[in-house]
């Protein structure tokens, strides 16, 4: 097997013969081809989908922009993984990213489009959209990540095991549902709502929801006036951490008029999970979070 | 002599009067102007007739509290600039330059990241923050006399400074992006607590403004003629700085810094009626009020039925103004 220390394809040369071309693979992502060899072990992911992902193909990675948050990382895989940070999503640190001797990077193809060419002198980077990603390229990414970790085999059970967790939670909704539904994420000095092209937005689709705003924008700033027009049957609020807008809002009485809270149908979203996180295993969880505080199932 | 006086004081009755029918027209257009559609009538019975609807909530609880937000904002931010153009005699010159956007910029976003959890509201930090930042602006200027020239360069070095220091806080932690719309200069989340705030320092601010009009209209003259006045320089550009700070900290506190009012109504202002501040300013006070209500009707339909900051539509309409004033910047003096 190879170990691949992070530097020019000439490296195949360490393999065997026979291999060498089976090992290496050309992995189309948002900057075009990228050429990635053997099996990587020394992954590191720039975003908070890609860690979802490659955890879930079984690989730790040994650096991941943590956002200088272990805590979020622990809830993301569900226990305490032994990791370096490698500083902020928005500004990772590339010494550190350099000192981890990678031979795998995976960062965003938006917000690391201007680092691009230094990651790849460090290690092969394939660019794949996370944060304006809709559900259906974060499936695409997965795909794309499996084949990059040269486990693709593993990467098409897993997604089997994906479609069919959300079919069976699919199958849970009740039939006569028809309420429509939206989540709001609550800011210190405004209300943003996800609205049905959001990556939340389509988690709610593809559980058999309505949407309460249907829009190509996939986030909208809203008045109080607006929401009551809007007036969701169900609304879920992601809120950030102190005090938000929609603390001021509880005490207007145009809140207490909103079908949702006149019929107790507004409830807690988790703001990593549902909205920062954006990987598989968090739709799931996003997913199940529904059922069980909608419905208590 | 004395009918050409008369005729000018007449003029001027004219257009204060025309000024206010402009004024109230668009209150009324403020309040009946938004997502959900209600007649400018039945906005106005809504004021009087508390039946409990939906309708009538939205223009007591919402509007309205929004409608004088716009007032007592766009009011306050051009005497201020009115005020600021006389003192340091520079056309350019606007609440800006005194640090106080900037500072409060700061303290809010700093508040965020710092103190999450804080119970005070972000218009406490607002209003320290542009209490702080017009005091270094003014301590560094004052030090060894202050002069205009001195007092424009260094708020615009504080202002840079702050503003840095800003950025460096966005860029370092998520939670800061939560103020970049408060940041806009956005007015259609005012609720009355708002109201409650500003109402005061607004009201003392313009009140205090009027009644030393005719020391600003000295000082405008410049520090010679001044002094042959027998005016106290000194005492009065510390109580005239007070004044911008107390005005314009207020605004910046509930509606963050909302850009150009104060540079651009003493400019229309001093072109319909002249040099004397003792017009000067209610005027100003008035046409502020006036800008920032119409700009905020804009605001809602640029992106109907969503809201657009209004500090957006302010920056709209003031940027070609400024780079106008800049290139016939010789002849304004």
């Amino acid at each position: 097997c190879l170990i691949v220390s992070g530097c020019s394809s000439s490296q195949n040369n360490n393999g065997s013969g026979k291999s060498e071309s089976k090992d290496s693979r050309v992995i189309h992502d948002e900057e075009g081809k990228t050429t990635v060899s053997g099996t990587p072990k020394r992954v590191v992911v720039l975003e908070l989908s890609f860690l979802d992902a490659v955890h879930n193909l079984g690989i730790t990675p040994v650096g991941i922009a943590d956002d200088n948050k272990k805590d979020m990382i622990k809830k993301l895989v569900g226990s305490s993984i032994d990791y370096t940070s490698v500083g902020t999503r928005s500004e990772p640190n590339l010494e550190v990213i350099s000192s981890l001797k990678p031979d795998l990077i995976i960062a965003d193809a938006e917000r690391h489009k201007n680092i691009y060419k230094q990651l790849k002198k460090i290690a092969p980077t394939i660019e794949l959209k996370s944060r304006e990603a809709t559900y259906d390229e974060t499936i695409d990414s997965f795909t794309t990540i499996a084949k990059a970790l040269n486990k693709e085999d593993e990467g098409k059970e897993k997604l089997a095991e994906h479609k069919k967790v959300i079919n069976d939670l699919k199958a849970e909704l009740p039939k006569d549902e028809n309420r429509n539904i939206v989540l709001g994420v609550a800011r210190a000095d405004s209300f943003q709502l996800h609205t049905s092209s959001s990556y939340d937005g389509e988690i709610f689709k593809m559980l058999g929801f309505t949407h309460a705003v249907k829009s190509d924008n996939a986030y909208q700033e809203v008045s109080l006036e607006q929401l009551s027009k809007i007036d969701p049957d169900i609304l879920f609020i992601s809120a950030n951490e102190g005090k938000t807008i929609v603390d001021e809002w509880k005490t207007n009485p145009l809140w207490k008029n909103l079908k949702a809270v006149k019929n107790g149908q507004v409830y807690d979203a988790d703001r990593d999970t549902w909205t920062r996180f954006r990987g598989i295993k968090s739709s799931e969880t996003s997913a199940k979070d529904v059922l069980k505080k909608v419905y208590n199932k | 002599m004395y009918h050409s006086a008369k005729r000018r004081s007449s003029s001027r009755l004219m257009m204060f009067i025309i000024a206010l029918i402009i004024f109230i027209f668009g209150l009324g257009l403020n309040l009946s102007v938004g997502a959900s559609d209600i007649s400018i009538i039945d906005s106005l019975k809504y004021l009087f007739v508390w039946d409990g609807s939906k309708e009538q909530l939205i223009i007591s609880t919402l509007r309205l509290p929004r409608t004088l937000i716009g007032v007592f904002v766009g009011a306050s931010l051009a005497v201020a600039g009115a005020l600021m153009q006389a003192m340091t005699r520079n056309p350019l010159a606007s609440p800006q330059i005194f640090g106080v956007n900037a500072g409060a910029s700061l303290f809010v976003v700093a508040s965020l990241v710092i103190l999450p959890a804080s119970p005070y509201s972000s218009v406490i930090f607002a209003f320290a923050g542009a209490a702080a930042g017009g005091a270094i602006v003014y301590m560094i200027a004052s030090s060894g006399g202050m002069t205009p020239v001195k007092l424009a360069l260094s708020g615009m070095a504080v202002h840079l400074f702050l503003s840095s220091m800003t950025q460096a806080i966005i860029i370092l932690n998520e939670s800061g992006e939560d103020v970049l719309y408060w940041m806009t200069g956005a007015i259609d989340g005012s609720n009355w607590q708002d109201v409650i705030t500003i109402a005061p320092f607004s009201v003392i601010g313009i009140g205090l403004a009027l009644v030393f009009s005719g020391s600003v209209s000295v000082l405008g003259l410049g520090d010679e003629t001044a002094k042959g006045l027998g005016q106290n320089m000194n005492g009065i550009r510390i109580l005239i700085s007070l004044i911008i700070l107390i005005l314009s900290g207020a605004s910046v506190a509930v509606a963050g810094p909302i850009g150009f009012v104060g540079l651009l109504v003493p400019h229309i202002v001093r072109k319909l009626i002249g040099e004397h501040y003792q017009y000067v300013l209610p005027f100003s006070a008035l046409f502020g009020a006036i800008l920032l209500v119409y700009a905020d009707v804009l605001a809602r339909w640029i992106a109907f039925p969503y809201e657009s900051p209004v500090g957006i539509v302010t920056a709209i309409i003031g940027t070609p103004f400024f780079l106008y004033l800049a290139r016939k910047g010789r002849n304004l003096k």
